[in-house]
C-alpha cells in the first residue's frame, strides 16, 4: 500500500506540473497550429497521463486522456486543424482532467466525475461516429501507442540536440503500422527498437565523450522497465527529453528533472520537502538572532576590554561568523524561490478565456517570468494578480470596435511584467485600455459613501485612483461575471498587504493602467527601524518607512483633535505610537519629537515616537495562536539581548490611526476616568515627610474625612510610592527640608510626568520666606501651609485641593 | 547534607514505590502551585517546563493578565498572571515566583505562579468532580482532588490555553 502511495504521490506531482504546462502550450498552440513540436509534446502528455493512469487503474481519467490523445493524435497527423472550437473542446478536456487529478489527490480515486459530455465531443471531432469505449479498454492498445511516442521522443530529444543524421530513422520507425501488429509482433517489434537503440548508443558512447555516456546509460535503465512491466508508467520519463530542451523556463527543470533524465547531466537537481526547508530556515532564522547577540556582545566587550590582544581575534571571529550567516541565510532563501514564472505561465489560457468570453481581443505579453521569489510568496500571489488582470480585461481593455474609434489597434495588450528592484521583486501589470478617470471614481465614491465630499476635494488623482482598493467600490456599471462582484481589488489589497507588499496604482485616460505590486522577496527575515516609546521598543519594516524626521513639539498642530505638522510642502497627520498601543506615558520628552514617516501606496502617515534605536535585520516571529490577530501587531522578533520586541502592522497601524484622537485629548478623558468617586476613601492623598511626628500630626487632621493616605519619608521614597501606585493621588502634602530629596527636587521631578501635571502639591513647611514661597510656586507647589498650622485650616486645605464632595462630609 | 539528599531519595522512591501496589493507571502525576492561597494543580505531562522569572515585553490591547510575550530559547511564548486571570490582586514578582510553561497541542503559554508546592500522585478515586456552581463546560477546572489534610483544585490546561477575549 504504501508503495502504491508513493507511486500514486509522484504520478500526481508529475501530472499536475504536466498539465500546468499543458495549458500554456495549448495556448501557444492557437497561435501557431502548424507547430508540429508543440502538438506533439502536447499529445505526449495527453498520453502520458493516460498511461499513468491506466497503470494505477483510474479509468475515468484513463477513459478521458484516451479519447483527447486520438483527437491530438489526428491532429498531429494533419488528420484535423486545430481551430478555436477544437481548441475549445481540448481545453475543456484539460480542466476535467485537472478535476480528475484534484480529486485523485483529494480521495484517492477518480470517481464521481462525470467525462461522458466531453469525450462525446471529443469524439466527434476525431471523426468518430460516438461508440463511447469503455474506460476498460484494452491493455494491448495501451501498449501500442506507448511505444511509438516514447521511441519518437527519444529520437526528437537527440534529433533536437545535435543528431539530425538520426532524421530518417526515425521517420523508418513512425512508417511501421503499430495498429495491424498482434501482440506478440508488438514484443519483437519492442525487442528489436531495443537492441537498436542499445546498438546506437553504444555507436555514440564511442564516438562521444561523457555526455553521451550518462544518456546512453539513462536511455537503457529507462527501457529496461518498460520492457518488464509492458504498461506504459515510464513513459513519462522518456518524455522528459523532448520537453526540456523546449522548455526555456528553468522551474521546470528544476522541478521536474530529478523525475526525468535530464538530456545532458548538466542540471543536477533534487526534490526536497518544502517542510524541511521550512525547517532549515528556522534554523537560519535561530542563527540570525544568536548572530545578532553575538555581535552585541563583542561590542559590549570591546567597550570593556579596548585596546586588548584578544578582543582583535574575538572581532575577527565575530565578523567570519556574521559574514557566513548572512551568507547562509541568502543561500538557503535561495532554495526556497520559484520563478514567478510558475504564476504567469496560467495567465495566457485565462486571457484567451477571457478574450473570447468578452469578445475583445486581447493579447498577453509577459516579461521576467523567471524572476525568483520566495515559494510562500509565489502561492500568495496568484489570486491577487488573477483578480487585476481579469479586471484589466474586462475594465480596462476595450471592445474591438471601441479601440479602432478611438485610433489604437484593435488588439487590446496586457503587459505582464516582472523583475527585481533593491530588496524587492516587482510584477507590474499594464494594459492599454481606457484608463481610469478620476472624477468618475471620485463621483462613484461619493454615491457609495465611501469617502466624504471633503476627502474628495482633497484628493490627488492618485489617490482617486486607490479608490479602487476600497471595499464596496466596483467601476463596471454592471457586474459581469468576470470580474466579480466588486470585492476583487478590496482583496487584492488587503492579500498583498499580507505579504508586507505594497500596491500602486497609476492611469491616463484614455491610454491605459498601470499597477505596480511591490513584494519583499522573503517573508521570514526583514530588514525594520526599531524605535523606543517610553521603556518599550517596536520594529517598523523598513520597506514602509519613507524617513524619519526630528521636530520641535511646536510644529504639532491639532486639527479637528487630530494632529497634524508640515511636511515639506504636505500636510502630515501624525499619532503617537503610544496613543495606539496603549503605553503608558509618564515622561513626556522634552521639546522634540521623532516622527517616523510611514508609506503605504499613496498614504502617509506619521508616527510619533520618544526615540530611534536604529536599523536591524529581524527574524518574524509569530505571537502564536494564543495572542494571533492583535490589531497593529504583525509579530514578534527575538532581539540581540534576548528580548522580545514587537514588530509593528503598518497596514493595521494606519487603520487604527484614523480612530486614535490628538493625545491631548486622550490624556484628558482617562484622567476624568480615574477622578471618579465613589467614597472618601476614592480620595487619595500622600504625606511626604521625614518626621513621623509631623506625619502622624497631618493624618490625624486628615483621618476624619475618611480619605487614604499614604505616608513617605523623603523625596525619594514618594516618587517611588507614586510611580508604583496603579491608582492615581489627588495630592500630596509635602515638607521642604527633608533627606536624600527635598521638596522643591521633588516637586519639580513630580512635574516632569505628563500623568502628575495636575496634581496638586501642597506644601507644608516652617521656611516662612517670600523666596521660600517663591521657590515653591517656581517648582509647581500650589499652596504653601506653613507650620504650626490648625488641623482644620490643613482639612479645608487639602478638600478644597482635591475637590472633595461636599455629600462626604460626615 | 547527605541525609537530607537521602530523605529526598527515599522520599521519591516511596512516592515511586506507593501507587506500584494500586493499579498504576489509576494514578494521576500532577504539580502543585500556590496562587493566592490556594492551592492548584496541573498534570505533569501538560508542563514543558518550569522557569524562573525571566523579562517580557507588554503586547498592547490584551486583558490585564497577558502580561505579554516572552523569549523561551527563541521561541516567543505568551505569558499569562494567573493571579489576575482568577480575579486575585496583582503582587510583586518574588523569589519564589516561577513561569510554569504548559502545552496542550500546539498551543504554549507560560503562567506566572505564586509558588511551586511539589510533584504529587493522586489516584483517581482522590479526583472529584468540579463543583456544581462552577458553570457547565466553561470551567477551567478538571477536578478536585482530595489529599489528606487539604483538597487542591486540579486546572484544565486545555480551557487555560484557551484565548478567552
Amino acid at each position: 500500500m504504501d508503495e502504491f502511495q508513493e507511486i500514486l504521490q509522484d504520478f500526481l506531482v508529475e501530472s499536475f506540473e504536466l498539465v500546468e504546462k499543458l495549458d500554456e502550450d495549448l495556448v501557444e498552440l492557437e497561435s501557431r497550429p502548424d507547430d508540429l513540436d508543440l502538438l506533439n509534446g502536447i499529445f505526449r502528455v495527453a498520453h502520458t497521463i493516460k498511461g499513468a493512469s491506466s497503470f494505477l487503474n483510474f479509468d475515468v481519467l484513463t477513459h478521458l486522456t484516451h479519447h483527447m490523445e486520438d483527437v491530438l493524435n489526428k491532429a498531429r497527423h494533419g488528420e484535423l486543424s486545430i481551430t478555436p472550437e477544437v481548441m475549445d473542446v481540448i481545453l475543456e478536456s484539460v480542466d476535467l482532467m485537472k478535476a480528475l487529478l484534484e480529486q485523485i489527490r483529494d480521495t484517492s480515486n477518480d470517481e464521481g466525475i462525470d467525462v461522458s459530455d466531453v469525450v462525446k465531443r471529443l469524439d466527434r471531432i476525431s471523426g468518430g461516429n460516438g461508440d463511447v469505449e469503455t474506460p476498460s479498454s484494452s491493455s494491448a492498445q495501451n501498449e501500442t501507442p506507448s511505444s511509438e511516442p516514447s521511441q519518437e521522443s527519444q529520437t526528437n530529444a537527440e534529433q533536437t540536440q545535435e543528431e539530425p543524421q538520426e532524421e530518417p530513422q526515425e521517420e523508418e520507425e513512425d512508417e511501421i503500422d503499430y495498429e495491424n501488429l498482434s501482440p506478440e509482433e508488438i514484443e519483437a517489434e519492442i525487442e528489436r527498437l531495443l537492441a537498436k537503440r542499445q546498438e546506437e548508443d553504444r555507436k555514440k558512447r564511442e564516438a562521444k565523450k561523457k555526455k553521451q555516456q550518462n544518456n546512453s546509460g539513462d536511455a537503457k535503465q529507462e527501457q529496461t522497465p518498460k520492457e518488464e512491466q509492458k504498461a506504459p508508467t515510464p513513459a513519462p520519463q522518456t518524455q522528459a527529453p523532448k520537453q526540456e530542451p523546449k522548455n526555456e523556463e528553468p522551474k521546470a527543470q528544476a522541478a521536474a528533472a530529478p523525475a526525468r533524465k535530464a538530456p545532458a547531466a548538466v542540471e543536477q537537481t533534487i526534490r526536497v520537502d518544502v517542510k524541511r526547508l521550512d525547517h532549515l530556515m528556522n534554523l537560519i532564522g535561530e542563527l540570525v538572532l544568536a548572530k545578532n547577540r553575538l555581535i552585541k556582545i563583542n561590542s559590549d566587550v570591546e567597550e570593556r576590554y579596548e585596546g586588548e590582544e584578544f578582543l582583535e581575534e574575538l572581532t575577527q571571529v565575530v565578523s567570519i561568523v556574521s559574514i557566513v550567516t548572512t551568507d547562509l541565510q541568502i543561500a538557503v532563501m535561495k532554495t526556497r524561490m520559484l520563478p514567478v514564472g510558475k504564476v504567469f505561465n496560467k495567465f495566457p489560457r485565462m486571457i484567451r478565456d477571457l478574450s473570447r468570453e468578452l469578445n475583445k481581443k486581447i493579447e498577453l505579453v509577459i516579461e521576467g517570468e523567471d524572476t525568483e521569489l520566495d515559494k510562500s510568496i509565489v502561492e500568495e500571489i496568484g489570486d491577487p494578480l488573477v483578480h487585476i488582470i481579469r479586471n484589466s480585461c474586462d475594465h480596462g481593455i476595450e471592445p474591438p470596435e471601441e479601440r479602432i474609434a478611438a485610433g489604437k489597434p484593435e488588439t487590446g495588450t496586457v503587459e505582464l511584467k516582472a523583475y527585481n528592484e533593491g530588496n524587492h521583486i516587482v510584477i507590474q501589470i499594464n494594459d492599454d485600455g481606457r484608463g481610469l478617470d478620476p472624477d468618475k471614481l471620485k463621483q462613484k465614491a461619493l454615491e457609495k459613501g465611501i469617502v466624504t465630499e471633503k476627502e474628495v476635494d482633497n484628493m490627488s488623482d492618485k489617490e482617486a485612483y486607490a479608490l479602487i482598493f476600497k471595499p464596496g467600490f466596483s467601476t463596471a456599471a454592471q457586474v459581469t461575471n468576470v470580474s466579480g462582484r466588486g470585492v476583487g481589488m478590496d482583496v487584492v489589497k488587503t492579500n498583498i498587504e499580507k505579504l508586507n507588499g505594497i500596491i500602486e496604482i497609476d492611469s491616463e485616460l484614455g491610454k491605459g493602467t498601470s499597477i505596480k505590486l511591490k513584494i519583499p522577496l522573503t517573508l521570514a527575515i526583514i530588514q525594520a527601524l526599531l524605535v523606543g516609546v517610553q521603556e518599550e521598543n517596536y520594529a517598523i519594516p523598513l520597506a514602509s518607512v519613507l524617513e524619519t524626521v526630528r521636530i520641535s513639539t511646536e510644529e504639532i498642530y491639532t486639527v479637528e483633535n487630530k494632529s497634524v505638522m508640515r511636511l515639506r510642502d504636505e500636510v502630515l497627520s501624525l499619532v503617537h505610537i503610544g496613543d495606539i498601543f496603549e503605553v503608558e506615558r509618564i515622561m513626556d520628552n522634552s521639546e522634540h519629537a521623532y516622527v517616523v514617516v510611514l508609506g503605504l501606496g499613496a498614504s502617509k502617515l506619521g508616527l510619533i515616537v520618544d526615540s530611534l534605536i536604529g536599523q536591524e535585520e529581524i527574524v518574524i516571529k509569530s505571537l502564536g495562536e494564543y495572542l494571533k490577530g492583535i490589531q497593529g501587531i504583525a509579530g514578534a522578533t527575538i532581539r540581540g539581548d534576548g528580548g522580545v520586541t514587537l514588530i509593528v502592522d503598518v497596514v493595521a497601524l494606519m487603520d487604527i490611526a484614523k480612530d486614535v484622537k490628538s493625545s491631548v485629548a486622550s490624556a484628558e478623558s482617562t484622567a476624568t476616568k480615574s477622578n471618579e468617586k465613589n467614597a472618601p476613601s476614592d480620595y487619595r492623598i500622600m504625606i511626604v515627610d521625614d518626621s513621623k511626628t509631623d506625619r502622624t500630626i497631618m493624618k490625624k487632621a486628615l483621618e476624619p474625612l475618611g480619605i487614604t493616605i499614604v505616608e513617605a519619608g523623603d523625596g525619594q521614597e514618594a516618587l517611588g510610592k507614586l510611580k508604583d501606585s496603579d491608582e492615581m493621588f489627588d495630592a500630596m502634602l509635602i515638607d521642604i527640608e527633608m533627606p536624600r530629596m527635598d521638596g522643591y527636587t521633588l516637586a519639580n521631578e513630580i512635574k516632569k510626568y505628563n500623568r502628575y501635571k495636575n496634581l496638586p502639591l501642597i506644601a507644608v513647611t516652617s521656611r516662612t520666606s517670600k523666596a521660600d514661597r517663591m521657590r515653591g510656586v517656581e517648582s509647581g507647589m500650589v499652596e504653601y501651609i506653613t507650620k504650626p498650622y490648625s488641623a482644620d485650616y490643613l482639612s479645608s486645605v487639602v478638600q478644597r485641593n482635591i475637590k472633595f464632595k461636599p455629600e462626604f462630609q460626615s | 547534607m547527605s541525609d537530607k539528599l537521602k530523605e529526598v531519595i527515599n522520599k521519591q522512591q516511596q512516592q515511586q514505590n506507593a501507587p506500584e501496589q494500586g493499579n498504576t493507571d489509576d494514578v494521576i502525576q500532577l504539580v502543585g502551585f500556590i496562587i493566592g492561597d490556594e492551592e492548584y494543580a496541573v498534570p505533569i505531562l501538560t508542563i514543558q517546563e518550569i522557569i524562573k522569572p525571566i523579562g517580557w515585553t507588554r503586547v498592547p490591547q490584551t486583558p490585564d493578565y497577558v502580561l505579554g510575550v516572552f523569549n523561551l530559547r527563541g521561541s516567543v511564548i505568551p505569558l499569562i498572571d494567573l493571579r489576575r486571570k482568577f480575579g486575585l490582586p496583582p503582587k510583586k514578582q518574588d523569589d519564589e515566583t516561577r513561569f510554569i510553561v504548559m502545552k496542550h497541542g500546539d498551543d504554549v503559554a507560560g503562567f506566572v505562579i505564586d509558588r511551586l508546592t511539589m510533584a504529587l500522585r493522586l489516584s483517581k478515586k482522590d479526583i472529584g468532580p468540579a463543583p456544581d456552581t462552577v458553570d457547565g463546560d466553561n470551567t477551567s477546572i478538571e477536578g478536585v482532588g482530595k489529599r489528606e489534610n487539604n483538597i487542591l483544585t486540579i486546572l484544565k490546561v486545555g480551557k487555560l490555553l484557551e484565548r478567552d477575549f
